[in-house]
């Protein structure tokens, strides 16, 4: 029996509102709004509030899946790694680095989208990259 | 000797005769539900803002129905166990409760009708100071119809619908939410239409609403709506005579047959 | 002077043969209500009232059996606590409590059918069309 409550930062939007995982027994079971919090000040949207859903849903994927003649099967990661990466270099060399697009996620923080803008125009050499909540 | 001494000395005391007490943890200035098992842990014992506990032991019953447990309660923090507990959402036959009275500041901040613990209370710990009237609620009632119409709809024109009234009430306990039934409260419609979404949990809070603030304190577009349920709190006592939390066995009315003589 | 829209929501057992009993009485009653045949009285929920306004009617009438000729016992106690309860609730929040009313009616009460109806249209159509109301 043991339940705790983990300060973490909502992955939803670029907000940045605080919020609690309730965890008892290490499963997370709810989510709490942080009072006083600077950001949030103890509110949280539809999205905070339900922040802890995917974690333990049974229809999340926790293996990358490839799919082979129509049909997806488990690998693992170096597998799908290096599959990424060769497919990646054939079309910047069949086709030319602006055949590639990247489209990055609110889930992500700062840091992470603008390594992935780096990756994109560094490496890729395209501009084409854009970002899920810029609506 | 100070409320967070006093409250660590219970705890501790506590401690010793249940498997644990559920209360608030200050860690690194956040403060958050939690539920202390070792002496060792009260360092970080912690006493404001306040989260509502008793839905914190009612997760906690959930998993282990046997388990002794004690936590600290506000005098709106008991006014909830007593309602949960006539609902079956919490038993309280393992449960050993200590009483946090809140403080002066405390009370006026919440208008509390009553910031002390009294009904289930194992131990006393704080002063007990004055009830603070319901100020916004007062006002509310002394306006003409068309006032309170023109008020009502500038707040609730405000909402988006984060459903954060009905997540952070330990009262709302319902697996299946009537607010969420496109029947009543049609998907995609933000701020919901008066007066569907408000007026409906109104209702549905009518006879379970102890005041106690949270819906109000999450919710992001600051909607005073605890001045609407205890407007009806109020009239509730006047018709049926029943105040919710006060009494372990007054059952709530909506739930009983009318008295009457045929 | 508007023409109010007026739901009536007459249980089956007792409101609806008594307005039945208006009906081939011959009595004469306003036509502004509409008759919406229910179980019980019981079976009017609050979100059902509350969505009536909404759809835009000027006035509900929540027509029962008398306590004790409930066919369902005690459903009819449901509907006398529920109502006054809305009621206030409707009053707080700004809608007049006029434009909803509770009233018991029996199988032999056609006149009384008659009379409550037209009372209660009277009644409504000094307040302001609910359209108006909730803009």
């Amino acid at each position: 029996m043991e339940y705790r409550n983990v300060l973490t930062t909502c992955p939803y939007c670029g907000t940045g509102c605080a919020l609690y995982l309730q965890v008892l027994d290490g499963s997370v079971v709810g989510t709490l709004p942080v009072k006083g919090h600077p950001i949030s000040e103890g509110a949280l949207c539809i999205k905070g509030w339900n922040a802890h859903g995917f974690i333990h849903h049974a229809d999340r994927l926790t293996k990358p899946l490839i799919r082979e003649q129509g049909q997806f099967r488990e690998a693992g990661w170096d597998e799908a790694y290096n599959l990424i990466a060769d497919r990646f270099s054939s079309f910047k060399s069949d086709f030319g680095p602006d055949s590639l697009a990247v489209l990055s996620s609110a889930k992500c923080t700062n840091e992470e989208n603008y390594l992935l803008q780096k990756f994109t125009r560094a490496f890729l050499g395209t501009n084409n990259v854009d970002h899920c909540a810029r609506l | 000797m100070n409320r967070l001494e006093a409250l660590r000395n219970a705890v501790g005391e506590l401690l010793d005769k249940v498997e644990g007490v559920i209360a608030l943890r200050n860690k690194s200035g956040h403060v958050a539900p939690h539920l202390f098992r070792e002496r060792e842990e009260l360092n970080g014992l912690g006493l404001s803002p306040k989260y509502p506990l008793p839905a914190t032991l009612r997760l906690i019953q959930n998993e282990y129905p046997e388990a002794k447990l004690g936590i600290v309660c506000r005098g709106c923090e008991e006014r909830g166990l007593i309602e949960m507990a006539k609902r079956n959402q919490v038993e309280l036959g393992n449960v050993t409760v200590i009483g946090l009275a809140c403080t002066a500041d405390e009370a006026e901040e919440c208008r509390c009708a009553k910031p002390y613990p009294s009904v289930l209370v194992d131990a006393h710990v704080g002063e007990r100071t004055e009830p603070v009237p319901d100020r916004v609620a007062e006002e509310l009632r002394q306006k003409e119809v068309a006032e309170r119409l023109s008020f009502w709809r500038s707040q609730f024109d405000k909402c988006i619908k984060c459903y954060a009234c009905r997540n952070a009430c330990p009262q709302c306990f319902c697996p299946e939410c009537t607010l969420e039934e496109e029947l009543w409260v049609e998907r995609g419609r933000v701020p919901p239409p008066f007066p569907s979404f408000h007026l409906i949990r109104a209702m549905h809070t009518a006879g379970k609403c102890v005041g106690c603030r949270e819906c109000e304190l999450s919710c992001p577009a600051h909607i005073p709506m605890t001045a609407l349920y205890a407007l009806i709190r109020q009239e509730m006592g006047e018709m049926f005579g029943y105040e919710p939390g006060v009494d372990l066995e007054d059952q709530p009315p909506l739930v009983l047959p009318m008295e009457v003589e045929i | 002077m508007y023409e109010p829209k007026i739901i009536a929501y007459a249980c089956t057992y007792c409101s609806y043969p008594g307005a039945d009993l208006a009906g081939t009485s011959r009595i004469k009653y306003s036509p502004n209500v509409n008759i919406i045949r229910v179980l019980c009285s019981g079976r009017v929920s609050a979100e059902l009232i509350l969505r009536t306004f909404r759809e835009g009617a000027d006035g509900v009438l929540v027509l029962g059996c008398h306590f004790g000729d409930c066919h369902f016992i005690n459903g009819n106690h449901r509907t006398a606590k529920r109502v006054p309860i809305l009621q206030r609730i409707l009053e707080f929040s700004g809608i007049e409590p006029e434009r909803l009313r509770l009233e018991w009616i029996s199988a032999s009460e056609g006149e009384r059918f008659a009379h409550v109806v037209d009372e209660f249209t009277d009644t409504v159509q000094q307040l302001p069309p609910m359209r108006q109301v909730l803009g």
